[in-house]
């Protein structure tokens, strides 16, 4: 198992795709015999370019950060206000932003998969408005100027879910698998908060999507997730699940915190202004002014 | 006027700094952005973690998550592995920095790695975790004080995956194997038959030829009535363009199951073959291996004593044409595709 040669090596695939571009098959299968010889100089290699949003390669967002100093704050070009949007939801970001801009044209909306990158940015590029969860604005002493509601509550329920049927008798040593919430030390205190104990090992993982297989591969204990998602998550998986509820484990629902007062109407006006739909992927049914 | 016409200077400035940014390339001709290195600032009496890596993109992509998580209460220093760089190099970085823990990417590296092993056999070794690299459950018996993540998706995150996008039934899924495959098989087997799915297996000879893997398939989709084929990402059974059309493309023509890939070129609707692809996801894997390196430091840094992960994070590519008209699309499937083709 020493070298990689007879593994698969993608980048033989990418050579293989760039030649059915120019439809030279023969260039193509020039390509693997050149790439044979190199294969076990290569790893295992994804060629894929996903959308890589809201990131910037240090250097880059360095001379960005000189440039925002002197442009000033993250402003779109257009001049629309800016709203950085960090939920944990059952939906994918890309699929998010798109949805959250068709319905809200006279701002710039910009959604973050992962803590830590909306965190980096939020510290170097201010936005006009933030959508998070209430912890998070928090973390940032931003005060929510809307505040999500679903069935009159501004509040959601988290609750325990293990594989096997049956929950842990004691959470006490336990490994409890968490999304990325708050960062190393939010996410810990967080989960300690929630589950009343500080002996728990935290496991957390980037996407909602990734606490199943922290069950699948019996590498937590239980995962702790918002009660709405439960459904979702039956739905995908076979293993039985047992869903303990936690009493007040009591989490507030998406809220936005306006940056810029001058931008406080539009964002306001706009988010009002979210079809039910929308509302529903976000998890709430009403806005409440705060 | 005076205002703009600085604005405008500036914002070209910034194209060009930016653009010169995305340059730096590993010379392995891909196009991809590879980002220069630049280590945190250092602070006094944090321990120190050593990145030993290739400078391509996909693992500057596990590094800038991993520091990002890890850079508060650690010291990190990345030593850059090419063709070119020998066992002494690495032993050199390894004196040089006295790290706390290493953190070593890919084949090469860990190849250069066991060699300062065995070079140093009577010496303590600083536990180390290993990432993006081929059978780590396998490879981690020749290395000391060492775990890490496997790099390999489990089919079993594939196929729930799958399943959560399309109607048609994800309950067989057909795998071709050759015998070096045999105990990674096994152990998908098991991880499988949790989400009660069946995975069947038809093993292959070391060398594969093209009647050999058509007939293996072909008894998968005819006698074994599968529901989904599953293409393990080896060589010998993908081989070249003539080889995929003479194999998976003849048996696939007649037999409509998905085809699961684990790479996304293989998803393409213009010349249909792989239905959905499930590739790691690099910038989590940098967050699963911060959470190791914090989980090794609280437990007194005896990697040996942990064991290999599996890979919790994935990006799924869909050719979206074929999923819907061969087998039915779920009503909110476009909410969990990474990518749709179409």
């Amino acid at each position: 198992l020493g070298g990689a040669s007879t593994l698969f090596e993608p980048s033989r695939l990418y050579i293989r795709w760039c030649a059915r571009k120019l439809e030279t098959r023969r260039a193509c299968d020039d390509a693997f015999k050149q790439l044979a010889r190199s294969a076990e100089k290569c790893p295992t290699r994804t060629v894929a370019s996903f959308p890589r949003t809201r990131r910037l390669t240090p250097l880059g967002l360095g001379v960005l950060l000189l440039a925002s100093a002197w442009l000033g704050t993250a402003h779109a070009q257009d001049g629309r206000p800016t709203l950085y949007v960090f939920l944990q939801l059952d939906v994918k970001p890309n699929v998010l932003e798109q949805t959250l801009q068709k319905q809200l044209p006279g701002i710039a909306v910009t959604v973050f998969g992962r803590f830590r990158d909306f965190q980096d940015v939020v510290a170097t590029r201010r936005p006009d408005a933030i959508l998070a969860i209430p912890p998070l604005l928090d973390l940032d002493h931003t005060k929510p100027t809307l505040q999500g509601a679903k069935g009159g509550r501004d509040w959601e329920a988290y609750v325990l879910v293990s594989a096997g049927g049956t929950q842990p008798s004691s959470l006490s040593g336990k490994t409890v698998g968490v999304v990325d919430l708050l960062g190393h030390d939010g996410t810990q205190a967080f989960a300690a908060s929630v589950l009343k104990t500080s002996d728990l090992k935290v496991k957390r993982v980037a996407k909602i999507e990734d606490l199943l297989p922290l069950l699948e591969f019996s590498a937590a204990d239980a995962i702790l997730i918002p009660g709405a998602v439960v459904k979702r998550l039956t739905e995908r998986t076979r293993l039985p699940l047992a869903v303990h509820e936690l009493p007040g484990a009591r989490v507030g629902l998406p809220a936005v915190a306006v940056l810029r007062p001058a931008a406080r109407d539009t964002v306001v006006r706009s988010l009002q202004g979210l079809d039910a739909e929308t509302k529903s992927i976000l998890g709430i049914d009403n806005w409440s002014s705060r | 006027m005076l205002h703009a016409a600085k604005r405008l200077t500036c914002c070209a400035g910034l194209a060009v700094a930016l653009s010169a940014c995305a340059t730096t390339g590993d010379g392995s001709g891909h196009a991809e952005a590879v980002a220069p290195v630049v280590d945190p600032p250092a602070q006094p009496g944090a321990p120190l973690l050593l990145l030993a890596m290739p400078p391509s993109a996909d693992f500057q992509d596990v590094r800038r998550a991993f520091i990002a998580e890890t850079k508060k209460n650690f010291n990190i220093s990345t030593f850059m592995v090419s063709g070119a760089t020998t066992p002494g190099d690495l032993a050199a970085a390894i004196t040089r920095s006295s790290p706390t823990c290493l953190v070593l990417m890919n084949n090469a590296t860990v190849a250069l790695y066991r060699e300062y092993q065995t070079a140093h056999r009577d010496e303590k070794m600083p536990p180390a975790v290993v990432v993006m690299t081929s059978f780590l459950e396998e490879l981690r018996g020749s290395l000391k004080n060492a775990t890490g993540i496997a790099y390999e998706v489990p089919g079993v995150t594939a196929f729930v995956d799958l399943r959560s996008v399309i109607r048609a039934p994800v309950r067989r899924v057909g795998v071709v194997y050759r015998p070096r495959f045999r105990a990674f098989i096994e152990r998908q087997k098991k991880l499988a038959s949790r989400e009660q799915i069946d995975l069947v297996a038809a093993e292959v000879g070391k060398e594969v030829d093209a009647p050999g893997l058509r007939a293996a398939l072909h008894t998968l989709l005819a006698g074994d009535k599968v529901d989904v084929l599953w293409m393990l990402n080896d060589n010998e059974l993908i081989k070249n363009a003539q080889f995929l059309d003479d194999t998976w493309r003849a048996e696939l023509a007649t037999a409509k199951v998905p085809l699961v890939v684990g790479v996304p070129n293989l998803v393409d609707p213009r010349t249909p073959l792989g239905s959905f692809a499930v590739v790691p996801d690099h910038e989590a894997l940098g967050l699963q291996t911060a959470n190791l390196i914090f989980d090794l430091d609280s437990s007194d840094w005896h990697a040996d004593e942990h064991d290999v992960e599996l890979p919790l994070s994935v990006k799924t590519i869909a050719d979206l044409k074929q999923l819907r008209d061969s087998f039915g699309l779920k009503e909110d499937a476009l909410r969990h595709i990474d990518r749709a083709l179409e």
